[in-house]
């Protein structure tokens, strides 16, 4: 009963989170890099967060970073979830050579760590924060191919695909009728973890200094206010709003994912003495 | 047992994937906008005569086809020559390997009190799964690992750092290795905080393997007959249980080790600890190549050789493990 009152509460969590990014303008009248008066000020009338060291207002840019931090979160997850669907149930279904080839050059590429290349791969093409999050949804779709396509290998052999090649089905027909509504729940599961560990990474990213600071996330909110001394002064309303940000969207994901998999993944499922 | 054929195996496909890092490196390279010999002259000075620049093309051997480039290359990195930092101007690999034994003083005692600890409490709550202590400290787990780690280190530098002061706000040592030279208490000092940051992520990963481990070796028919045999139940934990259970602790453990060069890129910045981690923040801020190109051909190499340890170690502890049929 508490779980499933968790997860209705995560879910309404994740749900705001998305209305705020997507009302930003609504909810603030400041755009997040316009100087707004004096730098440094204390929550008040119009400024309910204070401003930064630049006199930008710090309640519109945590508004605005939703959106960044969020798009990039869910682009990279979509894009990894796709790819590793898609590839996964084709060479799970077809088999032979082609699946050969791909699981193959998967062996290759999984020793490959994919964090220091997503960086060398940065520094080099300096890209924006949607190129980053399409790049991290490809390097991160590779260990999910092998799971899909495990998943796949065992629907592939039940009567009722059986059943459908009897009576003439195409290929195309029994992938998206017959196998992808069964691997969904995995798939969904994917999802939802990936969503929240590429969020946090993104943000982590955008700390570390991975894209431009003038792009205004989380991450580059919590780096300003951490070198520039932000907490040492006392302003705690310039640190701590975006990292609780962060905490509440990363949490609430994290639950939704541990309620899908012990609905679905009986392995994790909790078993009495 | 481990079978010839699946080690050769094995070791091609390590092969294959470094030479793949390899390759993608040597054409990022050679892709930048303005070449390697530009780049690295411009970080030494600007106003040099054609001759010299000539000179250090011939050199760096910039002037051969580029199949010829591409050999020399795959030698050069085999024998550690992996090319000069821009930022710094020194040779990439001995900067990596000086930084390595800096992020090594961490990650050793860390990564040991992080197993244990996570065995520990894994074995313990997966044990009892499903009861109110077990499904307590699961919850903490995953709310543990749902806050990032840069977030818990700028906590816990304010919190015992800064304002209780208890412990050094970052570094590797004091102002006094001006005056009377490197101490270790004092280098051990500056470490407390971010080992125990850094213990604290390992056990918590470690968790969860050892939870689920656990879970699924208790459902195995060794255990009932076990409890059958009337045997009490601490000793069929440790002597039935513990054992098997630990097996995928292996593979986990092989490679954390070789994840976590990168993974403690966020608790040196943060504790600005002069490790890997510390150097690839730095050499991302200042989009230097050649450098960042040396740190993932570094980790790169140790993922590969974690991998090959972990599949032989748990063939030669488990000989149910038969290899050489599912690769």
């Amino acid at each position: 009963m508490s779980r499933k009152i968790i997860l209705w509460v995560s879910v309404a969590v994740l749900c705001a989170y998305i209305a705020i990014a997507l009302c930003a303008p609504l909810l603030t009248p400041y755009s997040p890099t316009e100087i707004t008066g004096a730098a440094l000020q204390s929550p008040g009338a119009g400024h309910p967060l204070g401003t930064n060291d630049l006199g930008q207002d710090i309640f519109s840019q945590l508004v605005y970073g939703a959106r960044i931090t969020l798009l990039f979160g869910f682009c990279s997850a979509l894009l990894a979830v796709l790819i590793s669907t898609s590839v996964g149930i084709v060479i799970g279904y077809y088999g032979g050579l082609l699946d050969e080839i791909v699981s193959r050059a998967i062996d290759i590429f999984m020793p490959i760590p994919m964090f220091p290349l997503l960086i060398v791969l940065t520094a080099f093409f300096s890209p924006g924060v949607l190129q980053i999050s399409l790049l991290m949804g490809i390097l991160g779709s590779i260990y999910g191919i092998r799971i899909i396509r495990a998943q796949v290998l065992s629907i592939a052999q039940t009567n009722f695909v059986e059943g459908a090649r009897a009576i003439g089905a195409s290929d195309f027909h029994i992938m998206s009728r017959h196998i992808l509504p069964n691997v969904m729940p995995v798939v969904m599961m994917k999802f939802v973890s990936s969503s929240q560990r590429m969020l946090v990474m993104g943000v982590g990213l955008s700390f570390i200094g991975l894209w431009d600071t003038t792009t205004v996330d989380w991450g580059t909110m919590i780096q300003n206010s951490y070198t520039s001394g932000g907490m040492a002064l006392g302003l705690w309303w310039w640190l701590l709003p975006p990292g609780i940000a962060v905490i509440g969207i990363s949490l609430a994901l994290a639950l939704i994912g541990y309620s899908f998999e012990e609905k679905f993944n009986p392995r994790v499922g909790v078993n009495r003495i | 047992m481990i079978s010839g054929n699946y080690l050769a195996k094995r070791l091609c496909y390590s092969g294959a994937a470094f030479f793949v890092s390899v390759t993608i490196t040597f054409f990022l390279l050679h892709l930048m906008p303005g070449d390697y010999i530009t780049n690295y002259l411009l970080s030494l000075t600007n106003a040099l005569p054609k001759e010299t620049v000539m000179q250090f093309y011939h050199q760096f051997g910039l002037d051969l086809p580029l199949t010829e480039q591409y050999l020399l290359y795959i030698s050069n990195i085999l024998q550690g020559h992996w090319g000069y930092s821009y930022a710094y101007s020194v040779p990439v690999f001995s900067l990596i390997v000086e930084k390595l034994s800096w992020s090594l003083v961490l990650l050793i005692p860390a990564t040991i009190l992080g197993i244990l600890i996570g065995t520990v409490l894994g074995a313990r709550s997966g044990w009892k799964s499903g009861g109110k202590k077990d499904l307590a400290l699961f919850n903490i787990m995953i709310a543990i690992r749902a806050i990032p780690e840069f977030w818990w280190a700028i906590m816990a530098v304010m919190v015992f750092a800064f304002y209780l002061k208890w412990f050094p706000l970052g570094g590797y040592t004091s102002i006094s290795i001006l005056t009377s030279g490197i101490s270790i208490p004092d280098v051990l000092y500056h470490a407390v905080l971010p080992i125990a940051l850094m213990t604290f992520f390992i056990a918590t990963g470690n968790y969860y393997v050892m939870r689920n481990s656990m879970i699924s070796v208790i459902g195995e028919e060794y255990i009932t007959t076990a409890r059958a045999k009337g045997l009490d139940e601490r000793g069929i934990l440790w002597n039935h249980a513990l054992k098997n259970a630990l097996l995928p602790m292996i593979t986990i453990t092989t490679f954390q080790f070789a994840a976590i060069i990168m993974g403690n890129v966020f608790i040196e910045t943060v504790f600005s600890w002069p490790g890997i981690g510390l150097l690839t923040t730095e050499a991302l801020r200042m989009r230097d190549l050649p450098l960042l190109e040396g740190i993932f051909l570094l980790d790169t190499f140790l993922s590969i050789a974690a991998m090959l340890v972990a599949d032989v170690l748990s063939s030669l502890i488990d000989p149910r493990i038969r290899m050489g049929k599912d690769v």
